[in-house]
């Protein structure tokens, strides 16, 4: 998968694990949400997994040094088709 | 603690830049009603939370909060790059520019600096959720208002992202919030602060062991 639509991908797999966290905040033993969020984590992760071996690391414990420094940065505006 | 991942939560890129825009957009980094102020808002609240689904909550959303703050910052950068001296003159981005040149500092739309006293943290669960809720209507409202005056595609898009988690925020506060009226008098919610008088919680014994 190219390096923008693994990205969105990642947001969007990301996005809905973080979605049932919140919610999980407020109804605990919602079993049927916590299998949904067991299942968008896992996906999440194994995408992750895939975009840090091609692309660099997302965060400090799997890169350091020129890898984890180099542009771009999340806030910067990168030119591209998607 | 807290540890850095290198993405935004929803991606923001915008091709054209607009600094007219970045003055109005900034009020959601430093502003009132911003990012800033909800994060440290719910930073500052959670210590007084007496259940623990309400720690976890103020914990989460203040965590999101910071990833939005991220978001409307780089929102104001990208509107703001590669700007030419006549470009700042005609948008009225030069009362900005004077003293931040194009950094970004937390400041709202009518240029006053951020100030801690656009939040509060009363020490009382029921006091601090109200305040809460009426924040991320607060929010909701300035990103309305920032709807209302920008047509960029690029722009509106992440906008509408921040606009919608607003009105999630409010529905999981409004749970909160029930969750402690469930183990309070119901005829007198108010009768005692459960953050400080802690005996006024049904079960509270039981909680404690």
């Amino acid at each position: 998968m190219d390096k923008c639509k693994l990205m969105r991908e990642i947001s969007a797999v990301s996005f809905a694990a973080w979605e049932l966290h919140l919610y999980l905040d407020t109804h605990p033993c919602d079993e049927n949400a916590l299998e949904m969020h067991r299942k968008y984590s896992e996906r999440a992760k194994e995408l992750i997994e895939e975009y840090e071996e091609c692309f660099g690391p997302l965060t400090h414990k799997s890169g350091s040094g020129y890898e984890w420094v180099k542009d771009p940065w999340p806030w910067e505006y990168k030119e591209c088709d998607c | 603690m807290f540890q850095y991942e290198k993405k935004l939560q929803y991606p923001v890129k915008i091709k054209n830049p607009n600094p007219k825009l970045a003055q109005v957009i900034i009020s959601q980094f430093g502003g009132p009603d911003g990012e800033l102020a909800a994060s440290m808002r719910y930073f500052s609240q959670r210590y007084g939370m007496p259940l623990p689904e309400l720690k976890g909550l103020l914990t989460d959303i203040a965590t999101e909060e910071l990833s939005h703050l991220e978001m409307v910052g780089a929102i104001v950068y990208q509107l703001t790059r590669n700007l030419t001296i006549d470009e700042i003159k005609k948008s009225g981005f030069d009362k900005y520019f004077v003293d931040h040149t194009t950094g970004i500092y937390p400041v709202a739309a009518s240029g006053t600096p951020f100030t801690a006293a656009y939040l509060q943290s009363k020490g009382d669960v029921i006091t601090d959720l109200h305040e809460d809720l009426a924040a991320e209507q607060k929010a909701r409202t300035t990103y309305d208002n920032i709807l209302r005056l920008v047509d960029d595609p690029d722009v509106r898009d992440p906008i509408k992202f921040l606009r919608q988690r607003e009105v999630v925020h409010y529905q999981r506060f409004g749970e909160g919030l029930q969750l402690v009226t469930d183990k309070l008098d119901k005829k007198n919610f108010y009768a005692f602060n459960p953050s400080f008088d802690k005996h006024c919680m049904k079960n509270y014994k039981n909680r404690m062991k």
